[in-house]
Order: C-alpha cells, then structure tokens, then sequence
C-alpha cells in the first residue's frame, strides 16, 4: 500500500538576526495508513516545527531549505497559499499543546467547530452543521453537547478544551491528525483519558496519526511507531516495542536511562551530560557527539548515515557501522524498581523543622468566589528531611507553599518553623531576618524569578547584599563564584544575564542563590516541570547531591510522580486542598491506601509499551474528598484519609 | 436583571456627582482667576465707571455674594433650565450655543465618521501587507503626518489652495448669503475636514494596526489556519472580532479629542463653532458661557469614558459572568486564577503611542 | 582497524557561538544627527547672529530670503534666520520643563497607583481615564486663560500638568506587571525592602519601558506650546519662540509672504520628525517577531 506521507530529505531553516537558524535537518519519514507516528526529542530538537512544515504552519521567517513532502504521491512544498488552504483541515489538521491560547477566547466553543464544519461544507444548513457539530463533540467524549456549545474556551476545564480542539480538528474529516504534545498541559489522570480517546478516534476516523511528545511514558501508550529527534534530525526510527526494548542509538538509551521512575531510591539517578548544541551553528559530525560516551572518532568528523537495523528499525549512528568496535549498551533499568525496606521517619524526640497544622486557606480572588485552597493541612518537616507534596493543579500544593514561605495568610491553622509561629505577627517581626536568609523559595519558571536586568553574579549575591551579610569567601564575586561551582556552572557564567542562560542553567542560578543564605530549609515549588528529561535528572541530581553535603531539608512540590519517588523520603498526596495520603515514598508507592491515590499512580504512562497497551485505565472520582474524613495513621508514618470508623 | 440595575444606577449616580463636582471646579476657577468680567459684559466703559456704579453693575450681575452663594445661586437657575446670559453677546447662553453647536456637530460629526472608516480600512490593509511596501509607507506617511502640527498644516493648505489656487475658501462656514446651499457648505468644509481627519486618523489606525498584528501572532490562528480557513476569514472573523472591543473602548475616549480638537482648526479657519466660543469666553471671563460649555464637554468626556467603560467590560465574553456552571467542575482554583489573570490582562492594556 | 573507528568518548563541546546579531536593530542615525544639530544651533548660535532678532526693521518688512535675509523677513521686518534659532530655544527649552514636570508627576502617581491596594489604584485609574479623554490642549487654554499672561515657567507648569495622565498610566501598567512577577517575589522571600525591591527590580525594568513615553511627551509638548503661542494663548510675540513666530504668519500668507509661515513651521515639523523617529528607535513594544498569519 501506498505511504499517506512521504518525507524526503526536509530542511527547514528560520531566517533570525542571529543568523540561519537550523530547526530541521535532512529528515526522511513515511507515514503509512493505519498506524500512529510518535516523534520524541527534547525542546529545541525540531519536532513541533517538522510538523508544522509540513502543514505549512510555520512563521514568515521559516524556509524550506530543500527535500520534499509527497503527499498521495505529489508534492506540496510548491504549493501555493491557496492551495494549502484547500489541503489543509481536509488531508490534515492539528492539535496543540495549550488548548486555552489555541481556542478563540471571544467566540462560543460551538461557533468554532461549527466554522471548521464549514470548510468542508460551505452551503450546508444551519441544523444540519448543528447536528454534526453535536455529533463531533459526542464522539470527541463530551457530555452534554447541547449545552456546552454555547460556552466560552474559558469556562471549560482544561479536558474539555483539548477535547473541544480535537472536535475541530476532526470537523473536516482530515486523513492525517498531527497532535504537538497534546496531553502536555493536562493533569496525568486527564492525559490517560485524553490517549485513550485519541487511539479510539484513531481507530475509527483517521487514517494516521502523528503525535508530537517529550514524554516516554505517553509515546509507549498510544504510539505504534516511534521516530526520535535530536537536534533536529532524525536519529531512530522503529516501532515502539524496537525502540523501547532494543534501543540502538546513545541518545536513545541516555533518555530511557535518564527517567526518574527508572531509576531506584538512593541511587545515582543517569543524566546525560552537556546539553543540545545551539542550532545556530550545528556540528559537522554527529550532534550528540559531545554528550555520548561512547562516541567514535569518526563522530567528531562526520555525520552518521541512518543505519538499518531491522526492516522497520533504522538509527544514525556509527555505532552500527561494521567496522565500529562491539560495545554492550549500558543497561536500561526495569521500570519498576525493587522496593526497598520503607525509610522509617526520622525519631519524634527531635522537633520538627517545619510544623504544619490543620492550615486552611481561603482565597477570594472575586466577590462572589471562594476557593477553599487548603483545607486542614497537617504535616512535619524534619531536619534534613526531602518531604515531596504532590497533587493536581489546583490541589492545592503551591498555595501549601506559598504558605509556607510567608507569601500567603493562611485563613487556619498553625505553621512553625524551628519553633517560631510563623502566624504571630511579633514573633515574625523578631525573627524577621533569621526566617528570611533560613528559608528558601525555588520557582518553576526560573527564567522569570530571575530579575533579567541583573548579571548572574548580583542575582546570586542578592540575598547577601539584602541582609548585609558578610561573604564567607572574601568578596562578593568570589563567593558568587564559589556558589556557582558548587550548582554545577562555570565562573564564565558570572557576568552573563539570566536571558543568555539555557533553562537548566538558569534553575541553576536560582538554586545557587537559594544556597546563598546557607538555608536550614528550600521550599522548590515545581523545580523542574518546565525542563526537559536530560535536564530534569541533571537538577534532581544536583538537589540530592546537595542536600547530601548540606544537610538542609527540602520541601518538594511537584506533579510528577516519579521525580518524587526519585528524590522524596516521604510523600503527601493532595487532592482538592486536603491531604489524602502521607507516607514514606516507597510505602505510598508499594502500598497506596487512599483510592485516590492509586487512581493517580495508575495513571502515570510508564515507558513500557507492552504493559502500557495492557493495562486498563482506572476509573475515578474527581470530587473532593468528604469533610468527615480524618487522617488516619493506618501503620507507623503512614497517614490516609478515611472515614472514621464507627 | 438585578446586577444590570445596580450597573445602571452606581453609573448615573458616578456621572451626576461628576457633574457637580466639574461645575463647581469650573465655577471656583473662573471666579478666582484674575481678570474682570465687568470688562466683558460693559466693554471698555467698565474701567470708567465710578465705584457706586460698579457697586451697581455687579449686584446687577450678581457678583457682590461670595462665591458660594453666588454658585448655589447658579445651581438653582440651572436646575430650573436658565443657564443665565452671555455677558459678551447680551443674549441667553443656550441661544449662543444653539447657533454655533450645528457646525461643530457637522464638521465634527462627519470627521469621526471618516476617521473611524479610514482607520479601520488602513488598519487592516496594513496587516494585510505587514512588512511590504504599502505596510511600510502607510507607516511612514502616518508618522510624518502626525508629526505636524495640525496649525501649521491648515497655513499651507490655505497658502496653497486658497492663496495661490483659489480653489477652496479660507475660512467661515459658509458665504455670505449661501447659508442654505449644501455645494458651499461642503467647499468651506473640505479644508477644515482634512485638517481634523489627518490630525487624528493616523492615531486611530495605528492602535488597530498594532492590536491586530499583536492578535494575529496569537495561538488561535494558527489553529484557525489547520483547520483550514483562509487568511482574510481569520483575520476578520477572528482577530477583528477580538480586537474590537479593546478598539471600540479606544475610539469612544477619542471622540471627546476629535470634538474637542476641532477648536484649533475652527480658528484658524474662522469657522464659528463652540471650540471658538470657547476660547473667547474664557478669554473674556463670559462667566455664565464658559460654565455651559465646560460643562458641555465634561458630559462629553465623561459620557465617552463611560462609553468606553463599558464597551471594554461587556463586550468581551472573557470578562462575563459563566451562564450556568459547568458541569464538570474544573479544579475550581485553577478556572479562577485564569479568570482572574486574565481579567488583569485586559484592565491594564498596552501602553499606546502619544496623542498630540 | 580503522582508526577513525576507535572509541573516543566524551570530548569538550566547542564553545556556543555568542550570539552576534548580524543586522543591527534599526538605528534612526539620520534623525539624531539632524536633531542634534537643530538642537545645537539653537543652543550655541544666538550669541555669534548677525542680526537682532527683536530689532524692527521695517524699511525690509516682508522681504524674500536674499543674502541678507537668508530667510527672509516677516510682516515687521524683523529677520527670520535669527529669530528661527532664538524661538527654537525657548520652544526646547519649554518642551524640556513641561516634559520635566509631566514625568514626575505621572512616574510618582502611576507608581503609587502600581503600588496601591485595589481600591485606590481603581480611584486613580479612573481619574487617569477621564483626565485622559479630555482633548489634551482644552484645559491647558482654560488654565491659561485663567493665569493670564503667560510666561516660559508658566506655559511649562500648565502643560506639564495636562501632560501626566499617560505616563502615570504606563508606569502603573509596568508596575502593576513587575509586582506580580516571580522575580519581585523571590526577593521579597530573601526579605528585600519595598525600597529595594523599587531600586533594584521596578526602576531598572520600567524606565526603558517609559522613556518611549517620554520622548513622546517632549514631542507633544514642544507642538502643544507652538500651538497655543499661535493661537495667541501662549508666550506673547515678544517672547520668541516657533510657536509666537507663526502667530504673525497668517496675516504674511494674505500679502504673499510664504516664507514666514513655511520657514519657522519646516523647523518645527523636522524637530518634532526627529524626536519621533528616535522615540520609535527606543520602542520595544512595536516590534513584532514573525507573524503566523
């Protein structure tokens, strides 16, 4: 049968102020009926724009360098804009990451997939484009249609946008759905939900799928053909089972080997070294060259041709050439680790840390609305202790920290931080200065908690100048220095500006002055959500590492379960402002009391194709917990919220 | 039905206290400023006058009460309607308006509406073409066109069509005994017109060039674009559409501008309209028309920042209330902060380049 | 075996290229340098003139440019070449002033409304609104008229309080932007000061944003102050500036003598050209990357 896509020998290039900027290099793909695509790589390695090229969706600085795209045989890099927008919602449609910013906010989420109904049939009656467009929205898993029609992008749920984005991609009948990352901004349990949808609709509507992740775990599940991409290049391609099980290519095992969830408790989690060189100015041999261990000669001179393995499995790298020397490929660790004996908690004689009782937090952002952010928290923080808090947007877990930090006025409750009520206005007062150099914030974002006026050296030294602390090393830039090697960056870096730094870089800058103060404890509000895979270990690593020779304890906020599992002694899970479950990581793990919690352990995609395709999604219940649930000890450290027995 | 009520009740109650507060500012100012209304009302006459006879004269006027009997005085008549007397024309205020407020009303009236049609038509044309020739000398012409002073461009038109052509009159509305024929009319309108259009027509285009290049590198395009609608649907049932708000809201605070800005040009070109009469009453301390007009043009200024209010705040669904919750309750915190944020987003807009 | 084929490793990255912007921003150099010579002429050439801008000669009134006149004479037979760069000075200089008091004012007012808790930022916002809407030259000719005779510290104080609304609104936007940045809340954890936080995260990051606004405004009020010296509400004709210089110029126009309406005028055009141009130079909010349209 006749491929639905042929890609042959594509380039694209942006035209910047900085030069020509190399997105996509020499790729060649088919794309068959029937099958879904998955292309994988980090941020920055061409995958998103690879798509878009092919959908002619790209911005005016961006050329087609070379190569050609054949669909059904002919070639559509010379098309027209007309003629593009003919092929385009016919033979092919996409879906985004953000569904938010890509529905129009101004306009019903009916009107918009009636409009995409349109395309295809221009003179059809309104009850008939009504019809259909109920129709999609019932096959895209929307409730009550009729009613929903009429809302705006802004009063759905973030499910029900990308469900609604997939209606309209699908409103014209198109062959081929591209998907850029389209689970990405979802909560995990949503995401499940969400590939589950996309393969049935696969199955019965399209005829092939190409889907745009970063995420290994989401690929093993929907994907029957992976393509992975770095550095704008395609560097293997096989089916999902090949490139899982026998990977080829370094850089496919540095990615399955950098995974948190693969890696066990108190081992040294893998990180690939380096970071993706600048495609700016790409490098004449093999890109990945400068981070592969096991890279040859040849690959600092010249680029690897794509080696068949199988008749379905290809990789690009020297590795495979006949006359390269025979290497055993690193060991790719199982996905589930062996559990260890659970951490028992630190001895209660000692008091904690950070002591959080029963805080609420009602937060009114409007007259009318009330969010009950927190309701009853109670946990401790012990010295030298990581506690992991994690949860789904809106559980509650930054407000925790926020809390915690003295940026929020909890409307309950007590928290104490080494014994000071952090609640007493006078106690605060005068301890002002010890709270705020012992206490520490990380952001998400560290590009925008980072002052971009300010070079590395003043913003790792800030905290210092604020409390007029005199610097251990000498002077200040000595000292920033110091702190700077001690993140893992190099002096170099000092008189750069934040917006000059990779994201990796600049978490590290944030970390660094964190450390400035010598805090007792960092409260890391989703450290590394915005980071790549390769990036992500090189940070967990560096909180573990760091922890270990200093001693502070870290208050852990993620979303991303199996980060927790790697770093965390204990675990909190948070569900609509209450938490549900607490207890050592490997016990919450092993043994998840709370129903709740299983169904978001169940739902984390696990980079394991043949058990991803056989495992059955849980049902579960999205409602917050009952207010006469109590948190129970059900074993020693293990804390569940139940139902008081009678 | 109840929050529209209080919506109209808490704005009627803002503009009438407005009011007050305008009137009573204009009315302090005005008394205390230096200067001799007596002047005004008697002509030269008044510095002859012997000291019993201005002692006359101004209880005539009712000038000898402080001035905060003289204003509640003042607030009295004006709640009965009589506004008092032009003390320079010697007739009633409201008659001296009435005679001048058409011709403002016509060269003003007809100035928005090119204004507005150009505007709108450049904005997009330049979208359209952004980064080409036409985008760029559009752009270029605009700046140039702005950057003269409104005075000094009426100079040359009239040195060049007047003067040296003698195609066009150089000032008044009309001439003399052709009040009621429309031809001539128009003529003395043309130059005026184009005066008041270039001032204000490159300001106006601009916003909606910028908002419209600003939305169209929005995240929805682009999905607007894969699901296959063509170039100039997207821009004008998507992005026109959403930028029309935040633009009506900015055409509404230009009203007052463009009514208010013709003054200028009403003197330079002779042309006998409240901007000139406003001018001359605060010259001459003409007390009782100065409170009119200012009052005039407060309700104006007031009434379209309302207007803009308004249109800013109903017209975009983002910022309505939900009709019914749905029912699948997203993570309540989550819906809110977006609401939230977003609601910030459009209260605190973009800085926009300068108005003369 | 082939060498090239020999296990290597891991060998250094070569360095990133630093990225060097190949095509300089847009640079408006014409503009600054022909606005920087108006701006010196008018600043340095008065003392060495010729001819005395207020002497009356009106055996030469209304005389063509010549070698004597280089430009000409106006309907009191006074020079116009001298009296271009004398008005200029004072035309600046009251741009400079009213600029000078509209950015205080509107930097001091928009921060506190930035600062401010809702309820009064509201207040001040509104009051910004309405005084925005209202046409920008009609309170400055009322004020005016009410103070009576003008002069260059007057005229400034009238149009530097008409001219604050804007910038007062800018500034809060950026304010209002900045204070709810990560950045300004990380260091309000490390216990920095409201004056800290003002010194080291507002200013730096607001002032590259306004001083557009700024530019703007010196445009505005330079044009503001010739209008209303024209209009015979600003400086009197004795005060010279480009503004009273034209108020004559009409009456010139009727008997034919273009050039003392078009001369003073071109120099006021071309400065309020420059000052533009550059302003749009310093503007980072109408840059606009690709479009995906």
């Amino acid at each position: 049968m006749a491929p639905l896509l042929e890609i042959h020998h594509l380039s694209v290039s942006f035209q910047t102020p900085f030069g020509e900027l190399q997105a996509v290099r020499d790729v060649s793909l088919t794309l068959h009926s029937g099958e879904v695509l998955a292309i994988v790589g980090e941020s920055g390695c061409g995958k998103s724009v690879l798509c878009r090229s092919i959908m002619r969706l790209l911005p005016g600085n961006a050329v087609i360098k070379g190569g050609s795209i054949l669909a059904d045989g002919v070639d559509i890099t010379q098309y027209s804009r007309q003629d593009m927008e003919r092929l385009r919602g016919r033979l092919f449609s996409m879906v985004f990451q953000d569904p938010l910013a890509a529905l129009n906010p101004a306009l019903p989420v009916g009107a918009q997939i009636a409009e995409a109904v349109r395309v295809r049939l221009p003179r059809a009656r309104r009850e008939a484009v009504h019809a259909r467009v109920l129709e999609l929205m019932a096959q895209t898993g929307i409730e009550a249609p009729g009613q929903r029609c009429r809302l705006y992008p802004h009063q759905l749920s973030g499910g029900m946008r990308q469900r609604i984005v997939l209606a309209i991609a699908l409103a014209s009948g198109p062959k081929i759905l591209f998907a850029d990352e389209p689970t990405t901004s979802l909560d995990v349990t949503i995401q499940a939900q969400l590939l589950d949808l996309l393969r049935g609709l696969q199955r019965s509507l399209l005829a092939a799928t190409v889907l745009v992740s970063h995420d290994l775990g989401v690929v093993a599940r929907a994907a029957d053909r992976v393509a992975v991409m770095y550095a704008g290049k395609i560097v293997e391609i096989g089916t999902a089972d090949e490139i899982f099980y026998d990977p080829r290519h370094p850089y496919t095992w540095g990615l399955l080997r950098a995974l948190p969830s693969r890696a066990r408790r108190g081992e040294r989690l893998y990180s690939i070294p380096g970071a993706p060189p600048s495609p700016l100015c790409p490098p004449s041999g093999d890109a990945f060259a400068c981070r592969n261990e096991y890279a040859l000669q040849i690959d600092y001179l010249q680029m690897p041709p794509m080696f068949p393995v199988s008749e379905t499995h290809a990789a690009a790298t020297w590795l495979l050439d006949e006359r390269a020397p025979k290497i055993t490929p690193p060991a790719i660790p199982g996905t589930s680790p062996a559990g260890e004996a659970p951490v028992l908690p630190p001895s209660p004689q000692e008091p904690p840390l950070l002591d959080v009782r029963q805080l609420s937090c009602l937060y009114r952002p409007h007259r009318h609305l009330r969010i009950q952010a927190l309701d009853g928290l109670t946990f401790q923080l012990h010295q030298g202790e990581i506690l992991g808090l994690v949860g789904e947007s809106g559980a509650g877990k930054s407000t925790a920290a926020q809390c915690v930090m003295g940026l929020c006025r909890p409307s309950a409750g007590q928290i104490r931080f080494q014994g000071i009520d952090l609640r007493d206005p006078r106690a605060c007062r005068q301890n002002r200065r010890l709270l705020q150099t012992s206490r520490q914030l990380i952001f998400q974002d560290a590009s925008s908690s980072l002052n971009g006026r300010m070079s590395v050296a003043e913003l790792i030294t800030e905290p210092l100048q604020i409390h007029k602390i005199r610097p251990s090393k000498g002077s200040l830039r000595e000292e920033a220095a110091f702190l700077l090697e001690e993140v893992g960056l190099d002096v170099s870096c000092l008189d750069q500006y934040p917006a000059e730094l990779s994201g990796g870089m600049r978490q590290r800058v944030a970390i660094a002055r964190a450390l400035s103060t010598k805090p007792a404890l960092l409260v890391a509000d989703e450290p590394v959500a915005s980071l790549d895979v390769s990036i992500q270990a090189q940070i967990l690593h560096l909180f573990q590492r760091l922890q270990a020779a200093h001693g502070f304890s870290i208050l852990f906020i993620a979303h991303d379960l199996s980060a927790v599992r790697y770093l965390c002694d204990r675990t909190g899970v948070l569900h609509g402002g209450r938490l549900v479950e607490l207890a050592p990581t490997e016990t919450l793990f092993h043994t998840p009391a709370h129903p709740y919690t299983r169904a978001l352990l169940s739902a984390i995609p696990s980079p394991d194709p043949r058990r991803e395709r056989a495992r059955p999604l849980q049902a579960f219940d999205r409602t917050p917990p009952a207010p006469e649930e109590i948190l129970t000890e059900i074993a020693p450290g293990h804390l569940v919220l139940k139902r008081r027995e009678p | 039905m109840k929050t529209h009520c209080i919506y109209v009740c808490r704005n009627l109650l803002a503009f009438l206290l407005s009011l007050f507060l305008l009137s009573a500012a204009v009315f302090y100012a005005a008394r205390l400023a230096p200067g001799d209304p007596l002047v005004s009302y008697y002509g030269d006459h008044a510095e002859k006058m012997t000291p019993a006879e201005r002692l006359q004269a101004e209880e005539r006027l009712g000038l000898h009460e402080p001035i905060h009997i003289q204003y509640l005085c003042w607030l009295r008549s004006a709640a009965r309607g009589d506004f008092g007397i032009s003390y320079k024309y010697k007739i009633s205020v409201l008659q001296v308006i009435g005679e001048r407020l058409p011709n403002t009303l016509l060269l003003g009236g007809v100035s928005l509406l090119l204004i507005f049609t150009l505007a709108l038509g450049l904005g997009i044309l330049c979208t359209l073409q952004e980064g080409r020739w036409t985008d760029r000398l559009l752009c270029r012409a605009g700046t140039v066109l702005s950057c003269i002073p409104e005075f000094w461009l009426s100079l040359i038109l009239i040195l060049i069509f007047s003067v040296w052509l003698h195609w066009l009159p150089s000032s008044g509305a009309y001439s003399a005994g052709h009040g009621g024929d429309p031809l001539d009319r128009a003529a003395h309108l043309i130059l005026p017109l184009s005066i008041v259009v270039s001032g204000h027509l490159w300001y106006d285009a601009y916003i909606i060039r910028s908002r419209l290049l600003t939305e169209i590198r929005a995240e929805y395009v682009l999905l607007a674009k894969a699901k296959g609608l063509s170039r100039k649907q997207i821009l004008l049932r998507h992005c026109l559409r959403n930028i029309a708000p935040s633009c009506l809201n900015r055409m509404a605070l230009s009203v007052p501008h463009i009514l208010g800005g013709t003054y200028i040009v009403e003197t330079v070109f002779s042309y006998p309209g409240i901007g000139t009469l406003t001018y001359e009453s605060a010259r001459c301390q003409d007390y009782n028309l100065l409170m009119v007009l200012s009052l005039f043009s407060g309700m104006l200024v007031i009434l379209c920042s309302m207007l803009a209010q308004i249109c800013s705040e109903r017209l975009d669904p983002r910022l309505r209330p939900a009709p019914e919750p749905p029912a699948d309750v997203p993570a309540p915190s989550e819906q809110a902060a977006g609401r939230l944020k977003r609601r910030m987003a459009v209260k605190s807009p973009k800085p926009l380049p300068h108005r003369r | 075996m082939d060498p090239r084929f020999t296990l290597t490793g891991i060998r250094p990255a070569p360095p990133p290229p630093t990225p060097s912007r190949q095509r300089a921003a847009r640079r408006p150099v014409p503009a600054a340098a022909m606005l920087a010579a108006i701006v010196l002429g008018c600043l340095f050439f008065p003392p060495f003139l010729p001819k005395d801008p207020s002497y009356l000669d009106l055996y030469h009134a209304n005389t063509a440019p010549n070698a004597e006149f280089l430009f000409g004479t106006d309907a009191m037979g006074r020079d116009l070449f001298s009296m271009v760069w004398y008005g200029g000075r004072i035309s600046l200089l009251t741009g400079f002033l009213s600029t000078a008091i509209s950015a205080a004012a509107g930097i001091l007012l928009g921060t506190a409304s930035g600062l401010a808790p809702r309820w009064l930022d509201g207040l001040l916002m509104r009051l910004t609104e309405i005084f925005l809407s209202i046409p920008g030259l009609l309170p400055a000719i009322l004020l005016q008229a009410a103070l009576g005779k003008a002069s260059v510290l007057s005229l400034s104080t009238v149009l530097g309080l008409t001219g604050w609304a804007e910038i007062a609104k800018a500034v809060r936007t950026e304010v209002r932007q900045l204070r709810g940045s990560a950045f300004v809340t990380a260091s309000r954890c490390m216990g920095g000061s409201p004056f800290h936080i003002l010194r080291r995260h507002l200013l730096p990051n607001f002032l590259p944003a306004i001083l557009f606004m700024l530019v703007m405004r010196f445009r505005s009020a330079v044009a503001s102050e010739s209008t209303m010296s024209f209009l015979g509400l600003g400086l009197p004709l004795e005060l010279l500036s480009w503004g009273s210089l034209l108020s004559l110029s009409e009456r010139s126009l009727l008997s034919g003598a273009w050039w003392a309406a078009v001369i003073p005028g071109v120099f006021l055009a071309a400065t309020l050209l420059c000052v533009t141009e550059l302003g749009s130079g310093l503007q980072t909010a109408g840059q606009y990357g690709p479009s995906g349209l």
